[in-house]
């Protein structure tokens, strides 16, 4: 009985990776299985490499406003391949930092693709010729960029690319057109605008970032054409396509058709679930538009088989793989989880960056909440003026009769480190009576999350 | 009340549970200008245990897109809908002979019409002979559809769906019997596209084969009608004075009240029998 196991997970991914952490912690046998690199795509391929190009971008963008500062270079020049190289380098740390938190928790880590068949009391995991048992066994296989080749949208390792091609490119394309205005899609071709690429983002919703607040998207749209993005929102696409030196996409916006030509296309138009080949069909998973279905603690259904992460379905957001991979691992291990509802906050690291967390104005009024609403801009505040970081507003949200804070939204200089302030505020049920009674330290940018919410009740002090 | 969060601390969650009504509906009844559409005050969603099934007892199924769809939408419909249902019983002996008739000619096209084929394409005629009972209730005004774009219930594993034969009035039964045909299969294949089985004006919904006699089916939003259509058996009938056996299937139809009157719907069902007892009036 060498295989046999408490807890086996499949796919190492923030999903995986944590929740095989936190089974050992709770003294349960654990082996993680992984068909490619640890860290899954987050570490080698999403979350981190494109924060390390985009740090590139947004530092080698700065430059041309040291004069703001006070300040001269000579002549800004960038070495492209060092540029990815450094990304590759950050991405590579991370992957053996998993290799050892793996040791360290005495995780047996199986190298190969992992399929199941029928099994009691879970299913049995066979990876190649080895058959592992365990009472329990998570899939958190994660997801990959969804292509449409009946329209061209297919990467070809060449002109047409998904991130993973973007993440390593040999150049700089001159021009680019980014299908696909999600979170994925504004980070590249805010990185490539950045190293000076033309970009042009096609969307198709009627606004880019579309799952954003609506004033968010606006502000942003706003932002991003000052720093010379083009946009076609919204447009639908209708045929992508190889030309001599580069791409040509057909579009129809506004009723007009046009042909967008560029040397490169990035494709951002969502992820589908990595469910195939693994036998889940057999088992009798349900499986719902390339997602495998769940209930709250991840189980699936199937007895002993539980689906956490990307692969059980959106916001397809590390951070909430992982905490559904905890929460479902301590309901496996008998631990009763807390009752608390944990908002997840969503970032965008693009320049502005956009994070928010909760429900949007408009949400907030379809569930006929009658929303209180404050705003407030970082153009007024003490150490924005300072850092000459001076784009963008936070806005919150509260349940006009309970004052409960039920949403925040926010977009400029680094709001991705503060949104966690309202999230917690959210875990932990505060009122606007809370936040306004909080002090926030002087001068901080975070004073306009303070304002924010004076500002719902009619009490911002700096406006 | 005690405390379900950290430490005992009483959170939202058990103060939510401890009241009768849902927060959102008493928002929404408090500020009843400011939600115009507010939903109905969503039910008290008590857990299993609490109704007294024990944990471990059974397999909990998750629910998927298609599950959540159909308890919703029937939902509302059943909740929303002042509905009701007319039966009727049709004598069907010469619609077999015809159909046996129909099949014979399109033997060589491979082509095979079946009753629920012909239920549908009757119900088409009938919609436009009596053009009140093919319409839809809205705020606005009645709508009266154009065209009897039938709707037919598929069983697929995991739930149904209703895939429209478009137009169905204009069409040759050999013509429905293979959209039917082709249309059930893919449904099965959940290969429909989202146009084929949205926006009908009728549906129709047959357990016959499952040797139902009559049942009143949910209507479908905002479809004005549903046929319910039931096994064809032999019984035995009154004729002039004698007790003689004969074909018969039971219909039901389900009205949306707000739109279709007993009396519509009567006339509808009045017309359809007529159609299928003299399949030929299909045709005049
Ligand atoms: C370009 C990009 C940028 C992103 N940026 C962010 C961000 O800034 N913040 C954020 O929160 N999220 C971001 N994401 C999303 C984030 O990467 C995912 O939400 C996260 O990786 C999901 O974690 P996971 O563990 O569910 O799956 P994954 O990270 O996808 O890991 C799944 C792992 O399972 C393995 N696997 C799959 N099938 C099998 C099998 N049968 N047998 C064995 N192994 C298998 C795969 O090889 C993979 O390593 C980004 C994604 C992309 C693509």
């Amino acid at each position: 009985m060498a295989d046999a196991f408490d807890v086996i997970v499949i796919g190492s991914g923030p999903g995986g990776y944590v929740t095989a952490i936190r089974a050992s912690q709770l003294g349960l046998r654990t082996a993680i299985v992984e068909r490619s690199e640890l860290g899954g795509i987050c570490l080698n391929w999403g979350c981190i490499p494109t924060k390390a190009l985009l740090k590139s971008g947004e530092v080698y963008e700065q430059l041309d406003h040291l004069k703001d500062y006070g300040l001269a270079v000579e002549k800004k020049a960038f070495d492209f391949d060092a540029v990815v190289k450094r990304s590759r380098k950050v991405a590579a740390q991370l992957n053996s930092g998993v290799a050892f938190l793996m040791k360290k928790h005495k995780i047996e880590v199986v190298e190969g693709f992992a399929k199941l068949e029928k099994g009691s009391p879970a299913p049995t995991v066979v990876v190649g010729d080895r058959k592992l048992t365990a009472k329990h066994v998570i899939v958190a296989t994660g997801a990959r960029a969804r292509t449409i080749p009946a329209i061209g949208l297919e990467p070809d390792g060449e002109r047409i690319w998904t991130y993973r091609e973007a993440l390593v490119p040999k150049a700089a394309p001159k021009t680019l057109v980014v299908i696909g205005s999600g979170a994925i899609g504004m980070e590249f071709a805010s990185f490539y605008r950045a190293l000076g690429s033309e970009v042009t983002v096609v969307e198709m919703m009627p606004r880019i970032l579309p799952v954003e607040d609506e004033e968010v998207s606006k502000a942003a749209h706003k932002s991003f054409e000052k720093r010379g993005i083009r946009f076609r929102v919204p447009a639908s696409v209708k045929k992508l396509s190889k030309t001599a030196k580069g791409v040509a996409l057909e579009i129809e916006a506004a009723g007009k058709a046009e042909t967008l030509e560029a040397d490169v296309c990035i494709v951002a138009v969502g992820i589908v679930g990595n469910v195939e080949d693994m036998g889940l069909e057999a088992l009798g998973v349900k499986i719902d538009r390339t997602h495998i279905v769940t209930d709250s603690h991840g189980g699936t259904g199937v007895p002993g088989l539980y689906a956490i992460g990307d692969v059980a379905g959106p916001p397809w957001l590390a951070h909430k793989a992982s905490h559904e991979g905890v929460h479902c691992v301590e309901h496996i291990a008998g631990l009763k989880p807390t009752n608390l509802t944990s908002p997840i906050p969503g970032c965008t690291y693009t320049t502005p960056q956009v994070a928010s967390v909760g429900l949007t104005e408009a949400q907030a009024k379809e569930q006929g909440l009658d929303p209180k609403v404050g705003r407030f801009p970082f153009r007024v505040n003490g150490k924005a003026i300072a850092a000459g970081e001076t784009d963008g507003f936070i806005k919150t949200v509260f349940d006009g009769r309970t004052g409960a804070l039920i949403g925040a939204h926010m977009i400029g200089h680094e709001v991705t480190e503060m949104v966690q302030g309202f999230a917690i505020a959210m875990t932990l049920e505060a009122t606007e009576a809370e936040l306004q009674a909080t002090v926030f330290p002087h001068p901080t940018m975070s004073e306009a999350m303070h304002e924010s919410a004076l500002d719902a009740y009619g009490k911002a002090l700096h406006i | 009340m005690t405390g379900s969060g950290p430490h005992g601390r009483i959170i939202k969650a058990d103060v939510d549970k401890a009241q009768p009504a849902s927060p959102q509906a008493k928002a929404a009844a408090a500020a009843p200008a400011s939600a115009p559409a507010a939903a109905a005050a969503p039910r008290e969603h008590k857990s299993l245990e609490q109704m007294g099934i024990a944990p471990g007892s059974y397999d909990l199924i998750p629910l998927d897109g298609m599950r959540k769809t159909v308890a919703r939408r029937m939902t509302d419909s059943f909740r929303d809908v002042p509905h009701f249902p007319l039966t009727i019983d049709i004598e069907i002996d010469e619609l077999l002979a015809a159909r046996a008739k129909i099949n014979g000619l399109l033997e060589k096209t491979g082509v095979k019409v079946s009753v629920n084929d012909i239920v549908m394409k009757a119900c088409a005629v009938a919609l436009m002979k009596v053009p009140e009972a093919n319409a839809s209730y809205s705020p606005e005004g009645i709508a009266m559809h154009h065209h009897a774009d039938i709707a037919m219930a598929v069983a697929i594993p995991g739930g149904l769906i209703t895939p429209i034969i478009r137009k169905a009035e204009t069409k040759g039964l050999a013509q429905i019997a293979t959209e039917a045909k082709d249309l059930a299969a893919r449904a099965r294949d959940k290969k429909l596209k989202p146009e084929e089985f949205q926006g009908g004006t009728f549906s129709v919904s047959n357990l016959g084969m499952f040797g139902i006699r009559t049942f009143a089916s949910i209507l479908n939003e905002p479809q004005g009608c549903i046929l319910s259509v039931g096994a064809g058996e032999k019984r035995p009938v009154v004729k002039g004075d004698q007790i003689v056996i004969a074909n018969v299937m039971s219909v039901t139809l389900t009205c949306d009240h707000r739109v279709v009157d007993g009396a519509v719907g009567a006339r509808f069902l009045a017309a359809f029998k007529e159609m299928l007892e003299e399949p030929l009036r299909m045709i005049v």
